[in-house]
């Protein structure tokens, strides 16, 4: 079998998961400017809710996934307003944002360890039936191919909205000078409070396709939280484009790159990238 | 008073007051365990949380049941046994941590532990220099058996397992086409060695060598590799969470590959999320000893009939422990010594237990399973 179209696929999909994470992540920091690591929780928080809706109570899958991104969005705005909010009345320092998101990341793993045990636990009910596509000779499963869908029009859609409707606009003018926008009489927390729903949501939406995909547990935020950073760094910080270019770039090269050497370098792989565009392209690909 | 001299002034009492807590609720502190009517007090380290939790757990069971066995019949020369239990995570830095503690705070006779190999072997060293013997019942990584005087193991090395799988692939399987994948830590990367040692040595060919962080759940790339590889069958030395992730992806890429695992997977996690979907996968396990006694017990503890085999060792290891103990009291040089010449028999583990000058198990004993309907049953 000639591996290339799986190799491409495998890279595709890894790159439509980075692509969830990212587009969540770049949201957030284009708005507030700090790197939120608790949003790596919020995966987990999404694929347990998930986990619970509809493996413990045997709700329908459709309601669980809509009730398991929701659940995210609401916690990521309840950290918001009880940890990210105060700091930033108090003008505290990025280092500090940083540590204290740090924070939430870590209590946010104990606390579902605790609920859920630590166990790896697959979302999907009969693992192995899933109905799979072949395209050209390599495999897609459903789940992955929904992941992409999803990923792509999350990304359409926001395009579209910071384009076209006041909301998106008042999140960019946010982005650009908070100050600002306030005297203009933006009401800058109601919207913060918006983006943090949203972006939590996403995240936990992502958490929830790769509980489907593979599995989920309690610490499987902050490997992925990395790679959607990379991804959002080496596409542009900020940029939606970027963000999504970026996750696909590095699946690309993370899986092309294990190619020919052994699959324990993917993590080198992925970071040598970040330190390369840190050092020669700190902007990224695509501009802000 | 000026601010800092306050704060100054609240920290020492702080410590003193912890200071007074301590002393108070460790009696007497560290020489407690050499009196003769106190408890002994023996380690225990083990996954009891993160993704072997469940190995960790069941051998807590074990270790239980065995304790409680030999207290309530008077325990060791009249003195009981108290079990002081860490949690290692399965990894080396908590490893380290979990036997500091044992051995300078808990002051313990011997350690009973870990389950990974990891673990055991990063605290190793720190056992030996501490001269506290070490009796691992569930690491079966090659190094172990050279990691020290004080460092000991009931259940085979791996390469007992590995060699013992590469002669069932090769002779009674017909396979001689070896694609190996595994998870780049002591375990895995001793597997990797020595199956392919010992599977090349009968004149197999090793088509592919490919590995996957511990951490990592995506194998995608690395199975679409063993699918093009013109291998028959597949060596996949995984941990659970990796195996699952990994079986799943060699599932939807229709993976034509016999695929063959070691004992790691020998834990119903994997196969109850998995399925039906993983029929025809097979494993090498260590064998067992078990009784219907002692298989009544663990279901009681438990709640259900799951025994990890490493419960079986940890309930032998812990008698082990005792005996040695019985003979050579508290010294921790004497109980090495006592234990290089002991003879377990009789043990839910194996009918037979001694140390070679490894601190090895001079035998081994596998068995072979096979995933039928989603279940794992034994082979022949």
């Amino acid at each position: 079998m000639d591996i290339l179209p799986q190799l491409i696929l495998n890279s595709i999909i890894a790159g439509a998961i980075y692509t969830m994470i990212a587009l969540g992540f770049n949201l957030i920091y284009g708005t507030v400017k700090f790197f939120d690591l608790g949003y790596g929780a919020l995966t987990a928080v999404g694929g347990y809710s998930v986990f619970y809706f509809y493996k413990t109570l045997g709700i329908n899958i459709y309601a669980s996934i809509i009730l398991g991104a929701i659940i995210a969005g609401i916690i990521g705005f309840i950290v918001y307003k009880l940890v990210y909010t105060p700091l930033r009345t108090r003008k505290s320092s990025g280092m500090v944002m940083l540590v204290a998101s740090l924070g939430v990341l870590t209590a946010a793993q104990a606390i579902i360890a605790i609920i859920f045990t630590s166990q790896f636990q697959t979302l999907s009910i009969n693992a192995g039936t899933e109905r799979v596509f072949t395209i050209f000779g390599g495999v897609i499963t459903q789940t992955q191919l929904i992941t992409l869908v999803l990923g792509l029009g999350i990304m359409i859609v926001m395009a579209l909205v910071f384009k076209f409707s006041l909301f998106g606009k008042a999140i960019k003018a946010i982005g650009d000078d908070e100050e600002v926008s306030k005297i203009v009489g933006i009401n800058t927390n109601k919207i913060i409070g918006w983006v943090f729903f949203i972006g939590s949501a996403i995240g936990g939406l992502a958490g929830i396709l790769i509980g489907f995909d593979t599995g989920i547990e309690p610490t499987m935020g902050l490997s992925l939280l990395l790679k959607g950073v990379i991804a959002s760094i080496i596409g542009g910080i900020g940029n939606v484009y970027g963000g999504v270019l970026g996750a696909f770039l590095l699946a690309f090269i993370e899986n092309f790159g294990i190619w020919k050497i052994s699959g324990e370098w993917k993590d080198a792989i992925a970071f040598g990238v970040l330190i390369l565009f840190l050092l020669f392209r700190p902007q990224g690909i695509l501009r802000r | 008073m000026t601010k800092t001299a306050k704060g100054i002034l609240w920290v020492i009492a702080l410590v003193i007051v912890v200071l007074i807590i301590v002393n108070v609720s460790s009696k007497g502190g560290k020489n407690s365990n050499t009196a003769s009517s106190t408890p002994i007090k023996i380690g225990f380290t083990g996954p009891l949380t993160g993704d072997v939790a469940n190995i960790g757990q069941n051998a807590k069971a074990a270790v239980e049941i065995a304790v409680g066995e030999i207290n309530s019949a008077g325990g060791i020369n009249g003195r009981q046994i108290e079990m002081v239990y860490e949690d290692d995570r399965c990894a080396g830095p908590e490893g380290v941590k979990a036997a500091n503690k044992l051995i300078n705070v808990d002051n313990v006779t011997a350690i009973l532990g870990s389950v990974c190999s990891p673990a055991t072997l990063s605290f190793a060293p720190i056992a030996e220099k501490a001269q506290t013997p070490v009796l691992s019942y569930c690491s079966t990584a090659p190094k172990i058996s050279e990691s020290g005087d004080y460092i000991f193991r009931d259940v085979p090395s791996d390469l007992f397992q590995a060699g013992f799988a590469a002669k069932y692939t090769y002779n009674t399987l017909g396979k001689r086409k070896v694609a190996i994948i595994n998870v780049n830590n002591d375990w895995g990367l001793g597997l990797k060695k020595a199956f392919s040692d010992a599977f090349k040595a009968l004149g197999g060919q090793v088509v592919l060598e490919d590995g996957d962080d511990p951490t990592s759940k995506d194998l995608r790339t690395q199975m679409a590799k063993v699918k093009s590889s013109g291998a028959d069958l597949l060596y996949f030395a995984g941990f659970p969470d990796g195996t699952v992730a990994g079986l799943k992806e060699a599932k939807t890429l229709k993976l034509t590959q016999t695929i063959f695992g070691a004992d790691a997977w020998d834990d119903n996690k994997i196969w109850d999320s998995l399925g039906s979907s993983a029929d025809g996968v097979m494993y090498t396990r260590v064998g067992t000893n078990s009784s219907d006694a002692f298989k009544t017990k663990m279901k009681e503890k438990l709640g259900n009939d799951s025994i990890v085999y490493c419960s079986n060792y940890a309930y032998d290891g812990l008698k082990i422990l005792a005996d040695a103990i019985k003979t050579a009291g508290t010294d921790r040089t004497a109980v090495k010594n006592a234990l290089y010449s002991i003879k377990h028999v009789n043990g839910v583990s194996s009918s037979l237990i001694e140390f070679d000058a490894n601190g090895d198990p001079k035998e081994a004993n596998y068995v072979i399973d096979i995933i039928k309907n989603g279940k794992a049953e034994i082979v022949k």
